[in-house]
C-alpha cells in the first residue's frame, strides 16, 4: 500500500506542479493583485476594495456582463439546437456520408477565432452588401454597424464555430443507445417523432450536462472572436467582459482594477456553471 | 507518508530547476558567442524595409544577431509591448508612443542625449520623449496627417485645391463634388473610417493641440480637456458625417485606403503621409500623380494646420548588457546617420526624416514633401493626442464619438462625457 502510496504522488507531481504554477498561484497572486494598485510593473498602493466598489458603478462592465449573458444564452440555446440536429443527421443510414457530412461539420471547430471573425466579417460587410445590392433587401446592409447586427453576428459565427463540436459529443450518446430500445418502441408502434421525444431524448440528459456545460462556458470567455469581428464597435456596444476586462488592463494600464473584474467575472462564471450542472444532473436518467 | 511528501517535493524541485534552466538558456544574451538584440517594432508598413536595413547591418557586424519581432495594424501595439515587458522578455529596442511610455518606461530607458542621432534630431522633434530635460527616445520620423485628397477628382469636379484656403472653401469644395459624384463614379465625398480609434483619435488632435498651446508637455500635464474649439470640430465631423460612406461606424482602414480611396470612390479620407508605401504597393502612379494634402481651419477660418511630427520614438532598454547597449546604440545611430541609413530611410522607408543633414529633393512623393515643408514654415500641430491619458482615445473618446456619429447623443452629450472622463483618467 506504502509502495503504491509513494509513485501515486511520485507520476502525479509533474502535473501538480504544472497546475500549480500555471493556475493556482497565479490565481492567488491575481486575487492579491485586485486589491491593489497595480501598473504591471509593480504595485503602487494597496487600495483594499475600493476596486470592487468602483466596478460596481462601471456602467460599460456592467452592460458588458448583461451583454455576454445575452449573448451566451443565444449561442447556448442554438448551438446546442443545431448541434443535436446535426448529430440526428448524421447518425442516419447514409454510408460514406456519415464520415463526409461530421467532418464537414466540424471543420469550422479547427478553425482558430481571430481567423473566424475575419472570414464571418467579410461575409457580414461584403457579401451582405453584394446580396443587398442584388436583391435590394435592407435585411442585408449595414451589418456589424449597429449593436444588434453586431450581437447576432457574433451569435451566428459562435454558432457556426461551436455546432460541430458539439455535434460530436451528442454523436457519441446518440449511438450509445441500445438498438432494442429503438426497435421495441418501433414495434409498440411508436413513430420518428415519438420515437425522439420518449425515447432518444431522456436518454441524451447526460449528453445536455456536457454540451451545456462546455457550450455556456465557453461562450462566456468568448474573446477573440469578439475581437477579429466587431472589436467591440460600434461605441462599446458589442464589447463582451472579457474585451472589458482586456482593455483596462492593457489600453487604461489599470492591471489593479482589471483583476478585481476578472474576479468578479470569474466568481459569476462558476455560480452559473454550477447551478447548470446541477440543474441537469438531476434530470439525467438511467436505464 | 512523510518520506512521500519528501520524494514529491524532490521532484518538484528537480522539474523546476530543469524549467528555469529552459529558461535562462533561452534568453541569455549570448546565443553562440553573438549579441543578440531584440527589437520591439510597432510599425508594420515598414516592417520588410526594417528587416533589409537589419541584414544589412548583419552583415557589416557578424556578431552581431538582430532579432525584430513587429506588432501593430490592427492590433494594439502597446499592450504586446507591455506584455513583452511583464512577462521578463524585454526587448533591447522599442518603440515609445509618447511622454506616458517614457515616464512608464523610464526606468529602464537610457538617456539618448550622447548618441549621434539625438544631436542631429530637427530640433524640437526630442520633445515627445523628454523628461525633465532628459531626452529617452530617437525620433523615428516624421509623420503628418490631415485630410488626404485624390486631387485629380477634385479638378474632375472643377476644384482647383490650391485654391481651398478657408473653412468655408473648404465646405464649397465637399458640397460640389457631392453634386456631381454620379459622373466622377464616386460612392462618397468622405471615406472617413469611423471604426479605428486611432483615426478618429487623430482626427480630434486638431482640435486639442491648439487648445493645449500647440506644447507636447502642456497636454501631457494638462488634467482637463475644455473642447475650446469643439464648435469647429462639430461642423467637421457633422460635414464628414454628411457626406460620408455609410455606415461609417464599420468603415475600417484597409476598405477606406485601400479599396475607397485607391480606386478612386472617394475623393476625401482622414490619413497621413504613412499611407503612401501601401498606395504604392497598390498603384505607383497614385501617390505622385493623384494624392494630396489639405489642413483643416481650426483655430481661424482661413489659417489652416495639419498635425505634423515624431510619431514614435526608439528607446533604448539600459537594463541590457553593456554590449547590447552599445550595439543598440550603435544599430540606431547606424541607421539614422549613415549614408546607406539616410539614403535607405528617405529610398525605401519612404519617412519624412526627423534628422538633419538629409536631402530632401530624395523624398520621392509629394505629399511628404508637402508634409515636411508646412512643418517648417510652422503650419502643423504637434502630435497632442499621444499625450492623452493612457486608453483615453480608444475606450473613453472613441465610443462617445461613434455614438455622436450614430445620432445617439448630443453633441453637449459628447463634450460632457469625454471631458469628465479626460479629468478621471488623468
Amino acid at each position: 500500500m506504502k509502495m503504491r502510496n509513494s509513485t501515486y504522488w511520485i507520476f502525479l507531481a509533474p502535473c501538480l506542479l504544472a497546475l500549480a504554477m500555471v493556475l493556482i498561484l497565479p490565481f492567488f497572486q491575481g486575487v492579491y493583485y485586485s486589491f491593489t494598485e497595480y501598473n504591471g510593473f509593480e504595485v503602487t498602493e494597496f487600495v483594499g476594495l475600493d476596486n470592487y466598489i468602483k466596478l460596481f458603478q462601471d456602467d460599460q462592465f456592467l452592460y458588458s456582463l448583461l451583454f455576454t449573458g445575452g449573448f451566451s444564452v443565444a449561442s447556448v440555446i442554438g448551438i446546442n439546437i443545431i448541434g443535436l440536429l446535426l448529430a440526428l443527421f448524421v447518425t442516419q443510414k447514409m454510408g460514406k456520408f456519415n464520415t463526409v457530412f461530421r467532418t464537414i461539420f466540424f471543420m469550422p471547430n479547427l478553425i482558430g477565432g481571430i481567423i473566424l471573425g475575419f472570414i464571418w466579417q467579410f461575409i457580414f460587410l461584403k457579401a451582405f452588401e453584394g446580396i443587398a445590392d442584388l436583391t435590394g433587401l435592407d435585411f442585408f446592409k449595414g451589418w456589424l454597424a449597429d449593436t444588434e447586427t453586431g450581437f447576432w453576428g457574433l451569435v451566428i459565427l459562435f454558432i457556426w464555430q461551436m455546432s460541430g463540436y458539439i455535434m460530436i459529443i451528442y454523436i457519441s450518446f446518440l449511438n450509445n443507445i441500445p438498438d432494442e430500445l429503438i426497435e421495441a418502441s418501433t414495434i409498440d408502434g411508436a413513430n420518428v417523432w415519438q420515437r425522439f421525444w420518449k425515447i432518444k431524448f431522456p436518454l441524451l440528459a447526460p449528453a445536455f450536462t456536457v454540451s451545456l456545460f462546455l457550450s455556456l462556458s465557453n461562450a462566456f470567455k468568448v474573446y477573440d472572436q469578439n475581437m477579429a469581428l466587431t472589436a467591440g464597435g460600434p461605441f462599446s456596444s458589442t464589447q463582451m467582459a472579457t474585451m472589458n476586462i482586456y482593455d483596462s488592463a492593457f489600453k487604461v494600464q489599470e492591471m489593479g482594477y482589471a483583476q478585481a473584474k476578472a474576479i468578479i467575472f470569474l466568481l459569476i462564471i462558476t455560480v452559473i456553471s454550477v447551478i447548470q450542472l446541477y440543474m441537469t444532473r438531476k434530470r439525467e436518467t438511467d436505464l | 507518508m512523510k518520506k512521500n511528501v519528501i520524494k514529491g517535493l524532490g521532484t518538484a524541485l528537480l522539474l523546476s530547476g530543469l524549467l528555469v534552466g529552459c529558461s535562462s538558456n533561452s534568453s541569455g544574451g549570448d546565443g553562440g558567442g553573438k549579441v543578440v538584440v531584440d527589437v520591439f517594432n510597432i510599425k508594420v508598413e515598414t516592417k520588410d524595409q526594417l528587416e533589409a536595413m537589419i541584414e544589412k547591418y548583419e552583415s557589416e557586424n557578424e556578431n552581431v544577431d538582430i532579432n525584430l519581432t513587429t506588432v501593430g495594424g490592427g492590433q494594439d501595439a502597446a499592450s504586446a509591448l507591455q506584455a513583452k515587458f511583464s512577462s521578463n522578455e524585454e526587448p533591447a529596442i522599442f518603440l515609445l508612443g509618447g511622454l506616458s511610455d517614457a515616464e512608464k518606461y523610464q526606468k529602464y530607458l537610457l538617456d539618448v542625449s550622447d548618441m549621434e542621432s539625438a544631436k542631429t534630431a530637427i530640433d524640437g522633434t526630442l520633445q515627445g520623449s523628454t523628461i525633465d530635460g532628459t531626452p529617452y527616445g530617437i525620433p523615428l520620423n516624421i509623420e503628418g496627417f490631415g485630410w488626404m485628397i485624390n486631387k485629380e477628382i477634385f479638378t474632375s469636379a472643377g476644384v482647383d485645391p490650391a485654391s481651398i484656403a478657408s473653412y468655408d472653401d473648404f465646405v464649397k469644395a465637399v458640397e460640389t463634388i457631392d453634386s456631381k459624384k454620379e459622373e466622377l463614379g464616386l460612392e462618397a465625398v468622405f471615406g472617413f473610417s469611423g471604426k479605428e480609434d486611432w483615426v478618429t483619435s487623430q482626427f480630434s488632435n486638431h482640435f486639442t493641440a491648439p487648445e493645449f498651446d500647440n506644447d507636447l508637455n502642456v497636454a501631457y500635464e494638462s488634467t482637463e480637456l475644455t473642447y475650446k474649439y469643439g464648435d469647429r470640430m462639430k461642423e467637421y465631423t457633422d460635414l464628414i458625417n454628411q457626406y460620408n460612406v455609410q455606415p461609417i461606424l464599420s468603415l475600417d482602414y484597409s476598405t477606406s485606403v485601400e479599396e475607397l480611396f485607391i480606386n478612386d470612390k472617394v475623393a476625401i479620407i482622414h490619413q497621413g503621409n504613412w499611407i503612401v508605401p501601401s498606395l504604392d504597393s497598390i498603384d505607383p502612379t497614385f501617390s505622385q500623380e493623384k494624392l494630396g494634402i489639405l489642413p483643416l481651419y481650426v483655430s481661424g477660418d482661413d489659417e489652416g494646420f495639419i498635425s505634423a511630427g515624431p510619431s514614435w520614438f526608439w528607446g533604448i532598454n539600459k537594463e541590457k548588457d553593456e554590449e547590447v547597449v552599445e550595439t543598440s546604440k550603435d544599430f540606431i545611430d547606424w541607421m539614422y546617420t549613415s549614408d546607406y541609413g539616410k539614403q535607405q530611410i528617405v529610398e525605401e522607408f519612404k519617412y519624412i526624416p526627423a534628422h538633419d543633414g538629409y536631402d530632401i529633393e530624395s523624398i520621392t512623393d509629394p505629399v511628404s514633401k508637402e508634409v515636411y515643408q508646412m512643418l517648417l514654415d510652422e503650419k502643423a500641430r504637434v502630435w497632442a493626442h499621444n499625450q492623452h491619458p493612457n486608453g483615453f482615445g480608444s475606450t473613453a473618446f472613441f465610443p462617445e464619438y461613434q455614438k455622436y456619429l450614430n445620432g445617439d447623443i448630443s453633441w453637449d452629450e459628447f463634450t460632457a462625457t469625454t471631458s469628465s472622463k479626460f479629468t478621471e483618467m488623468r
